[in-house]
């Protein structure tokens, strides 16, 4: 069921005319990696800023205000380019081990966003121990993406895909 | 004839590259929040210098994982890379970046120039930047070595 419909999305027009592109896909590729260094050094500055390490005369409240519609902004433009990638080649991906990290680890991710949420990102107490340990938490999460994602490319593709 | 261990094992070539991807996005994307500010963007109520100076140091560390990394990387088959066009791009734009960073760059964020001319430098700054992830990712497309 989840495999059929992953195979009719590679199919479209759009995907298997992405996936045959000598220049389109690597620039999409690369849009990817570029949002992700703006995304990742907006998480990483946050997270710091929990930690008490960087801009300590600023208030955490502060950073992360301001930080908010930035990220959500980065995450868009990262996500976006991911899914164009990961469409183009649905059904590889699938079997894809480190693909399937990757999810994962996303899903570790919202958990992360319910746990502390309140605790820490909408009414962040100053300096509390538990923002640290969200921080701390997070930079491990995103790391793990990033090396799940890397090693994505690394999986060699399999025979009898439905490319058409 | 000593074999290069970078080019035997496949392990340590992608966990290089995961050193290679967290350097760079480090150094670049902090480097981007930066420009952002000078462009108005992002952390307003902080100046420009004051965001420098929280971030300067991880940007140095970052940018010092990705050279290291990189010239591992390039250890493992350097006639291909110095053959390479987008590789020679993506290092025209690399050594432009790091002086530009760290002449005109920094200069416009501690003496706090004008908005004019600061966002003209925060944009010439994020085009060299992103140059270079472009450059860097087209070495695979355009590759093709010694024959």
């Amino acid at each position: 069921m989840l495999l059929q419909f992953l195979i009719w999305l590679e199919n479209l027009t759009l995907f298997s005319g992405l996936r045959s592109s000598a220049y389109v896909y690597p620039v999409v590729l690369a849009l990817h990696l570029t949002a992700i260094s703006l995304f990742g050094a907006m998480i990483v500055a946050t997270d710091l800023r929990l930690l008490g390490w960087v801009l300590s005369g600023s208030s955490t409240a502060d950073v992360i205000a301001q930080l908010r519609w930035p990220k959500r902004i980065g995450f868009l433009l990262a996500g976006t380019c991911g899914f164009l990638l990961f469409a183009s080649k649905a059904e590889e991906y699938f079997y894809n081990p480190f693909f399937r990290a990757k999810v994962l680890l996303f899903l570790l991710v919202a958990i992360h966003a319910l746990v502390f949420r309140r605790s820490v990102y909408t009414d962040p107490s100053p300096e509390s121990p538990i923002a640290k340990v969200s921080a701390s938490l997070s930079l491990v999460l995103w790391l793990a993406i990033l090396c799940a994602g890397r090693g994505i490319g690394y999986v060699a593709g399999r025979p009898g895909m439905h490319y058409r | 004839m000593i074999e290069n261990p970078l080019s035997t094992s496949p392990t340590g070539f992608a966990v290089l590259e995961c050193f290679h991807i967290a350097g760079f996005a480090l150094a670049i994307g902090m480097t981007a929040l930066l420009d952002f500010r000078l462009l108005g963007l992002g952390l307003q109520r902080q100046s420009p210098a004051q965001i420098a100076r929280a971030f300067e140091w991880w940007t140095f560390g970052g940018l010092v994982i990705a050279v290291f990394s990189g010239l591992l990387i390039f250890s493992t088959d350097p006639d291909m890379y110095y053959l390479n066009w987008s590789f020679l791009v993506k290092m025209g734009c690399l050594v432009s970046a790091i002086i530009f960073n760290y002449t005109i760059h920094k200069r416009a964020v501690f003496r706090a120039w004008a908005p004019g001319s600061a966002r003209i430098v925060a944009c010439v700054s994020l085009v060299l930047w992103v140059s270079v992830i472009f450059g860097g990712i087209f070495i695979a497309v355009v590759r093709t070595g010694l024959t």
